[in-house]
Formats: C-alpha cells, structure tokens, sequence
C-alpha cells in the first residue's frame, strides 16, 4: 500500500471518529442531558481500550495480515457508525427510571455495549495501520493528529447546517473514504459500500428519541401544540413550539397581580434548547399594557430602585426580559444572546417575527450576539442596570444538570467587571431558581459579597439587596451604597408582592420570613453571617459548598461536598441522591469506570504479552510512560480549552479553536519526532527529544501560567478574527512540544518488539480519556493552576520513565542478540 | 394449583382446567366489582406496611408522621396497585413515586399522605385537583371530601384515570381532560386545591378560585425525585400566605450566626 494511502486513511478515519464523538455527546444532550458528554467520553475509551487490548492479546494471529484485517475492519467502522446511532435511539433507556426500574440498568449497559462498537473498530483500524507501518509511527501519529483536529472543526461546521440525527451518516461517508483510500477501489468494494450506505440513509430516518420527562416532550402533549420551526446549530437545536398551554413566566407571578382585571399573560411560543430549557417568545403587537405581570415578580426590584434605566440584558432569549425593560420605560436596551440562531428565528422566521412584534428590531432595542461575560469586557458602554436572567430551564436547575458547566458569567471577577461597566448610581440584578435545600442563590450571595470587597466602593453591606418568592431570588448589587429612598422602594415593592426580604441594608429578622415561611429562614441567616459574622464557619459548616466561583474555578453550579455526603444520607435517608448534583456523579463514575477498565484493558494483554521478554523488563515503564503521557496530555489541553474559553468568549469556537490547534500542531510535533528518528542521530534518541519536549512544556506551560491572563485580558476587546489566530498561536509552541514524546516512544517500543505497539497505544488510549474525567475533577476541586502543575508533574515522571524504558530495553535487546 | 392446572391442560383433564380457569376469571371479576379490599386484594399487607411504617411513622431524620387518622384510613381503602401500571405493580406500595407514562409519575405514598393531611379535609369540602395523572390522589381525596374534580391535559391518561376511578366506584370524583391552567370556573370556588404538576409559577387563576379561607397545596419539584410541598393559604380578607413544607427535614444549612 503506497505512504499517502495509509496516511489519507489515518487521516479519514480519526476524522471520523472524533466527528463521532462530538455528535454523539450532541444528541444525548437533546435525547437526555447534556451530562452524558462524559458518558459518550467513557464509552469511546472503553472501545479504544478494549481495540487496542485485544490486539495485543491476539497479535501472533494477527502478524502479517494486518492489511488483510484493516481491509475488513475498516469499512465495518463506516458501517457501524450510523448503525450503532439508529439501535441506540431504539433503546428505550430513561435516566430518572433508574430508580425504579432495574430493566434501566440492562439498558443503561446496553447502551454502553451498542455505542462503544465504533470506537472499538475505530481503536482496531488505526491500531492495524500502525502495526502495518511500524517504520514510520511519527508520520501516522501526525496523520491521526492532525485528523483528529480537521474532524473536530469540520464537525462544528457540520453542525452548523445539519441535525444532529444526520451527523452518524454524514460522518459514515468519510470513513468510507478512508477506507477506500486504504483498500483501493474493487467490486467487492463497492457491494460494501453500498451496504454502508443503506446503513447511512437508514439512520438518517431514525429520530433522536427524547425523553419523556424533557420540557419539549411535555409541550407537545398539549393538544394544540405544534412546531413552528426548527433551527440547528452547534450550541443546540432550538425547537419552536406553539400553543396556547406554554406559560412560562420568569418566576412567580405575585398574588397581588389583578389577574381578571388586567388579562391573561399574552400568547407564547416556547423556544426549546435541546428539547429542554425553555424561553418564551411573547406576542407582542406594540402594546406594552399586556405586560404588566413583568412587573410582579423577583426580577422587577431594581426598575423600582432606577428611574427608567438604561438597560444591559445578558441572555435575551425569546425577549422576555427586553419587555420587562420596556414596560418600565428603560430608553434604550441592549440585548445579549450567546445563541445566533435566537436572533436569527425571532428576525427571519415569518411567523415568529410577526407574532413577536420584531421585538429585536426596535429602535430603541440592540441585538448583540455574543457571550455575555464577553460583550460587557470587549465593550467599554456603561450601563445604568445590568440584567442576568433566569438562563436556564427550572427543572434542570432543580436536577443539578448544569454542576460541571464552566459558566464565566457568574464569577467574583465577572461580577467585578459588571460593576466597572455600571453609571454612576447604577446596578446589576441578577436572579436565579432557588432550590431545595436553598444553595444557588446563596452562592450568587456570596460570590456577589466577594466582588463588592474586591471592587471596594464602599462597604458590601450597603451595596446588597436580596429578595425572594417561593421559586426565585434576586440580588441586587449596586455601584454606590442604596439611598434611604432606594431601600424603602424595595421594602415597598416587596410587601406590595408578597416577597420576602432575604439581605436588605437595615432589614429586621422579622421581615425575612413573612409570605413564603421557611421552617427556618437560611436566606437571611445565611447572608447576614456572610456581611457581619464568622463567613469562614458559615462556609464550613454549609451543607453545600457555597464559596464563591472564580475565573479559576468558575464552577457555579457545583454545590456536592464529598464531606457533606455523609451528613446528606443521614439527613435523607434513601433520597439523598436528588440533592446531590448529578453532572458532578456521572463524572466520578466515568472516572472509577475508567479506572476500572483501564486497569483491565491494561493488564489483560499481558497474559500472553509477558512471555516476550521485552515486554517482561520493560512492562512496568511502558505502562508508566504511555500512561502518564496520555494523562498529562489531556490535562494541558482541557486547561487550556477553559481558558480559550474565557477569551473567545464563544464556547464552541473556543473547543473547535483549541481542539483542533492542539491536534494538529501535535501531529506537525510528531512529525518532527519522526524525522529526528529518521536522523539517527545519537544526539537525538528518544529519550532526550523527550526530555527536552518536557523541559520546553515545563517552560511554556509556567509562562502562561504566569502571563496568559494579562495577554487574554489586553487582548479581549479585539475582533474575533484576530483573537481566533492569537489563540492558535499561543497554543501552537506548547501543542508542538506536547506531540513530540508520545511517537518518539512508540517509535522506540515498535523497534525493540513491534507486539509492544498496540499494547502502548491501548495504554495511552485509556489514560487520555480517563484524563479527560480528571481534568475536569481537578478543576472543580482545585482549579486550572493545579491542573497545569499536575499536567508537569506527570510529564516530568514521563521524562524519567523513557530513560528508564530505553535503558531495560538496550538491556534486553543485548541479552538477545548475546543469546 | 399451578401444577395441577399445567397438568391438566397437558393432559386429558384441559377441559376440566379450562373450566376452572373460567370460573377463576369469572369470581375475580366478579370480586372486581364489588370492591372488598379484604378479602380479594393480595396487596393488603403490603399496603398495611406502607401505612404503618412509612406513612405513619416518622424517622430519627426528622421526617414527620402523618397523624390525621382518617387520612391514615384513606390510604389504607385505596388500591394504589390499581392506579400503577401493570409491569412494575409489585413495587406500588414501595415508598417513592413511579413512572406512569407520558413523564408523568403516581406520587410516593407519604407525599400523597402528607399532602392530603396538610389539606385538612372535611366532609363537606369541594376539591380541585389539577393534573389527575392515575388518579390515585383523587381516589384518596374521594374517601374525605364531598366533592372532587380533577383535570388531566394528557387525554390518554385522563381516560386511564377516569376508567380507573369509575371500576373502583369513585362516583364523587368527576374528571375532565383539559388545561388546569384556567381552573374549573363552573364549580369554583373551592375549598381545597391541589396542584400535582410543577410549575415555574403558580397559576393566577387558580388562586382566584380558592375560597377565602381555603387551603392549596403543591409539591415542588422535577418529576421523579423528591419533591417539597408548598401550602397557601387564603385568609377571609383575601390575602395570601404560604409555607413551605418539606417532606423531610433538612439539617441546617448554616450554623447559628452569632449574637442570634
């Protein structure tokens, strides 16, 4: 088989695979919760794993037909990526069933059986090229690389225009490419083409099956509801439904609304996330008199507290927000959405934009389409009230879902540079779902004290207001301390509504427990500790962990306490697990499930594989070396990804940016390696390429640390088309070193006994994906610094391991040529 | 007797099995329609346990025992297994909620208890329920009240429901499939009122149809997991309070701040 071939087919088929990946943790994200990304990264490790694993462990059947086996795996791999979609979604698996169902579980593994095949052919087809070529590791690893980083970003494109349902087939096709790429092109080749491709169009009919307890599923029980629309993109489908049922209101409506007197709430069409989360669009035919409910609830405070203010809302969604501001007269309001697509139907859409009234064409309204964290930093306009919404669905917020979502928007430096951004006088209100036991808008209290003392303008006390009904909070924090007049507003407009104070600048205890009556008021307890009392013993002894998010850990919604678990079941009894946050579970179980099977995809080879007596000395620093490099790998990188994150402002560019920066300057890395090894210069063996790849991460990975957060913050305002280079640039030295030790080891290994390579490549597969897992543990615990020294740290003990390898393995190469 | 049937149909005794089979389904249907919990229902003990030891009793955790003695009777007379569907009816008196379809769930024994019991029913009270689901709240309310109407949006589960309700002769409970939004404005006002579907908001109209000095209780919460429960309250001058009360007492979040 001709070099480009087998490269052109790498290159294809860990597009492909990785393309898989991404549409896979898509459409859990619609049929289920966007949880379950960690769930697709355990299942492609375990197909990895146990590909590579079995290779290893059936090698001396395998020597000398491996391109006759590649010529079969590989167009079965095209196959089974649109079949395993479609017997997926067959599958009648319910999350919130577990329960109560022990079935769920046999389904549960079912699905990890039918969606891990992929993965598992994939792992055995590059596995077999590898072994084809064992010559020439560097430039296969460098195809697969730079394969792998082209899928990532086509795959961000290819969800741009196509639904995630057709993801599978679409990604079939290169896989097919890959494979005829590798195999030529014969009449057999074309019968099972054909087959792949009946597969393909069968998978494009089969529906992503949602669940039943998800907002759309509900919705469209309603018996007029019906879909107005649908829009695709890469941060979620948004389905329009309308029906006269969909009420969705930002909080409670207080009982003091003169309902018969003023009407209902106007018609709505909901626009649903992902067949989840829910924003309402109102109709609205320019009479604004319809929307005096806005004024009843939690989120109205501050216009009671400003005089017609100018108004900043950070996620506008369907425009609720941007009505409230209306309604209270707000001169001038500029709308932030995250999602294009948002904008896109409320201003294309025939019949959404008629029945919202063109509400984002307004001259006095201005769409901006961005990341709110990153349109208040790139744009200097102040503002007399910043307004956060109520961003995500009720229900989610209840379940926990969101525990492992980085949101930047929350942050103690967020806050702070809201409040850089506020007129003189001027506030920021942000609400937030209150839970059981109370947590969230506890935190958002104690984030929003820690900004005020970090801002320093005045003493926080003065500088808070919180209230709240029976299912949403408000706080209220101001650029300058609350006048006499402002606080009595809000006691006023409290009592008028039936809310209940939770902090107010001179509030008795007395008023913090008036409509909605708590067994025991924690709201006020709760805030008044943090203001005036030992903050560090309320924080300690809180069932949840309540410190304030930071860029660093900008975990929001993480509230589980391992030290509190204890304290959670005796408090339960057997329904502790809703209280817990089940994002932050289903990663600790893809952490020991990764573990688990790594340990045996890891171990099982050498059962035959130790009998070689390569293998025998060297085992204990191939797992060492393979292991620790597949782990630190993905611990830069996801630190990394976060970063970009903040500074791109736009999540998915920011994955697509880094992911593929990552990759391919890694494969250029690996090219490099290859071509020192092709030297044969004694200067440059393995292990001190190695070595000096180490010393050069240490080094870049230490100056970003110490530099990166000033460049980023320099640098945000400019426009993404010069951001977007900026970050390929600064990742591109320390991706360049990074893909430098993995081939130049392989490379050693295959040398010294090819069955060493797909026993390592099994071993780095497994470590990478559990890597991913522990990064993002790592981080919640820790933050991003401990991430980047840890990812050192096992690159270092990587270094050591290859001088050890290269020593056992001279060791026992001389021992057999003595022998 | 399973043996003995087996035998008969394989051997020259089917007839006589077939007989015995019919006369089995003719006394269990005929033990249908006169509902005598005592005698035909194997579920008895365990929905005795379910009272007794997870309705009744409190726990060390702080979860508080339903006291209300006719609550207690009710939920003893209603057949739960009959509201659950057929595949997981061995676990209906097992104390938690269950999937009924349509991701609509039948409650956990205590919170359909515990909420009753916070209603405070009489005989004399006309009930609204809305979101009937199986029914089974229903049925428990129908052993206390005059009166009570319950509507179910999903039209598949209203019919179940209301088939349900009418086999087991619950002839004061009238169901209706629609949008509990809006209420039932031509029985209104009610003295008590019940809302088992959540909600981001309590709807208006509903509170408008509450009598003055009647009760509405809701359980909060995402459907499938432990919900809290909610009680407002309308006094005689129309004003509104609420309280929350939860179906198990949590520990403290924080502790006592100093100088309180």
């Amino acid at each position: 088989m001709k070099r480009f071939s087998i490269h052109a087919a790498v290159f294809c088929i860990s597009a492909a695979g990785i393309a898989q990946q991404v549409a896979l943790t898509r459409i859990f994200s619609i049929a289920q919760w966007h949880h379950f990304a960690y769930m697709i990264i355990s299942i492609a490790m375990l197909g990895f794993g146990a590909g590579g694993s079995a290779l290893a462990l059936f090698r001396h059947r395998i020597s000398g037909r491996e391109r006759a086996l590649l010529a079969v795996a590989l167009p079965v791999f095209a196959l089974s990526l649109p079949a395993s979609y479609a017997l997926s979604q067959r599958i009648p698996f319910e999350t919130f069933q577990l329960a109560t169902q022990p079935v769920q579980f046999a389904w549960l593994f079912a699905l990890y059986a039918v969606l891990a095949v992929p993965f598992l052919l994939l792992s055995v087809s590059l596995t077999l090229a590898f072994m084809q070529h064992t010559g020439g590791v560097g430039q296969l690893y460098c195809a697969n690389m730079v394969g792998s980083g082209a899928g990532a970003a086509a795959t961000v494109a290819l969800l741009h225009l196509a639904h995630p349902q057709y993801a599978p087939s679409l990604i079939a096709a290169a896989a097919i490419a890959g494979w005829l790429l590798a195999c030529g092109v014969g009449a057999r080749h074309v019968v099972v083409a054909v087959g792949a491709a009946g597969a393909a169009v069968w998978a494009v009919f089969v529906p992503i099956r949602v669940s039943e307890y998800k907002g759309l599923s509900y919705a469209m029980q309603f018996p007029d509801a019906r879909i107005v629309t649908e829009a695709v993109g890469p941060l979620a489908v948004i389905t329009a439904v309308r029906s006269e049922m969909i009420r969705e209101s930002p909080g409670q409506i207080a009982y003091s609304y003169p309902w018969s007197e003023k009407g209902a709430m106007p018609e709505q069409i909901g626009l649903f996330f992902d067949a989840g989360g829910v924003s309402p669009v109102h109709r609205f035919d320019g009479d604004l008199s319809r929307f005096a409910y806005l004024d009843c609830v939690t989120a109205a405070l501050p216009y009671h507290l400003l005089d017609k203010p100018d108004t900043l809302v950070i996620g506008a969604g369907g425009g609720t927000d941007v009505l409230a501001a209306l309604w209270h007269g707000a001169p001038r309001v500029t709308a932030v959405e995250v999602n294009p697509d948002v904008f896109r139907l409320m201003r294309e859409h025939p019949e959404i934009r008629e029945f919202s009234g063109a509400i984002y064409e307004l001259p006095q309204v201005t769409p901006v389409i961005a990341d709110g964290r990153g349109h208040v930093q790139a744009d200097a306009q102040r503002h007399d009230l910043i307004q956060i919404a109520l961003l995500d669905a009720f229900n989610a917020a209840a379940a926990g879902v969101h525990a492992l979502n980085e949101s930047y928007l929350y942050t103690v430096e967020a806050i702070t540079l809201y409040l850089e951004r506020l007129q003189p006088g001027g506030m920021i209100a942000i609400t937030r779902w209150l839970k059981t036991p109370p947590r969230d808008s506890l935190k958002m209290f104690a984030t929003a004290v820690a900004a005020c003392e970090r801002a320093g303008r005045g003493p926080a006390a003065e500088r808070l207001a919180f209230i709240r009904s029976w299912n949403t909070g408000t706080i209220v924090i101001t650029e300058s301390p609350l006048t006499d007049t402002q606080i009595a507003a809000a006691r006023r407009f409290s009592e008028e509504r039936g809310f209940d104070l939770c902090y107010l600048p001179g509030m008795r205890e007395d008023e913090g427990n008036r409509f909605t009556v708590l067994e025991d008021p924690v709201h006020y307890r709760f805030a008044k500790t943090l203001l005036f009392g030992d903050r560090e013993s309320a924080q300690r002894d809180a069932l949840f962990y309540l410190r304030p998010a930071t860029d660093d850990k900008p975990y929001f919604f993480r509230f589980f306490k391992w030290t509190s678990l204890p304290r959670l079941v005796r408090a339960m009894g057997a329904q502790w697990a809703p209280f817990v946050e089940w994002g932050y579970i289903t990663l600790a179980a893809t952490l020991v499930q990764g573990a688990v099977a790594s340990a045996v995809f890891i171990l099982v080879p050498l059962l035959t594989l130790a009998r070689r007596p390569a293998v025998r000395r060297a085992k204990r620093w191939v797992i060492v070396y393979f292991a620790g490099l597949g782990l630190a790998y993905m611990l830069l990188e996801i630190a990394f990804i976060q970063r970009l994150m903040l500074f791109l402002a736009y999540p998915v560019y920011a994955v697509a940016v880094a992911l593929t920066g990552f990759l391919v300057f890694s494969g250029l890395g690996s090219l490099f390696a290859h071509h020192c090894y092709a030297w044969r210069s004694p200067r440059l063996r393995a292990p001190r390429l190695v070595l000096g790849a180490v010393i050069a991460i240490a080094i870049i990975a230490a100056l970003y640390g110490a530099f990166l957060p000033a460049v980023f913050r320099a640098a945000i305002a400019w426009p993404d088309f010069v951001k977007i280079p900026i970050g390929l640039l600064l990742i591109a030295p320390l991706a360049f070193a990074m893909g430098i030790p993995f081939p130049a080891g392989l490379q050693k290994a295959a040398d010294s006994d090819d069955a060493l390579l797909p026993w390592a490549w099994g071993i780095n597969g497994c470590a990478s994906v559990a890597g991913a897992s522990l990064a993002t543990l790592i981080a919640v615990h820790l933050g991003f610094k401990a991430i980047m020294i840890a990812a050192v740290a096992v690159y270092v003990l990587a270094a050591w391991a290859i001088y050890r390898l290269d020593h056992t393995l001279e060791i026992a190469a001389t021992g057999n040529s003595a022998t | 007797m399973k043996h003995a049937i087996l035998r008969g149909i394989h051997g020259r005794g089917w007839l006589r099995a077939c007989v015995v089979m019919g006369c089995l389904a003719a006394w269990a249907a005929a033990a249908e329609k006169h509902v005598k919990p005592d005698q035909s229902d194997p579920y008895r003990a365990q929905r005795e346990r379910m009272v007794s030891q997870d309705i009744a009793k409190g726990d060390l955790w702080g979860r508080q025992a339903v006291k209300d003695v006719k609550v207690l009777a009710a939920m003893r007379k209603v057949l739960r297994h009959e509201f659950v569907p057929r595949e997981i009816r061995d676990q209906a008196y097992a104390d938690r909620p269950l999937p009924i379809g349509y991701g609509q769930t039948i409650s956990q024994p205590y919170i359909v208890a515990s909420m009753t019991e916070l209603l405070q029913p009489k005989p004399e009270h006309k009930a609204l329920e809305i979101g009937a689901g199986s029914g089974y709240q229903a049925a428990v309310l129908a052993e206390l009240v005059k009166e009570v109407y319950t509507i179910e949006i999903v039209p598949e589960l209203s019919r179940r429901a209301e088939e349900t309700l009418k086999r087991l002769r619950y002839d004061n409970v009238t169901v209706k499939t629609g949008d509990g939004y809006h209420g039932w404005p031509e029985h209104a006002p009610f003295d008590l009122i019940i809302v088992t579907a959540a909600a981001a908001h309590i709807p208006p109209p509903l509170v408008e149809q509450l009598k003055p000095g009647g009760r509405m209780v809701i359980p909060v919460g995402p459907p499938m997991q432990v919900q809290q429960l909610m009680i407002l309250e309308k006094r005689e001058d129309g004003s509104i309070r609420q309280r929350s009360v939860m179906p198990v007492r949590f520990v403290p979040l924080t502790r006592a701040p100093g100088g309180e």
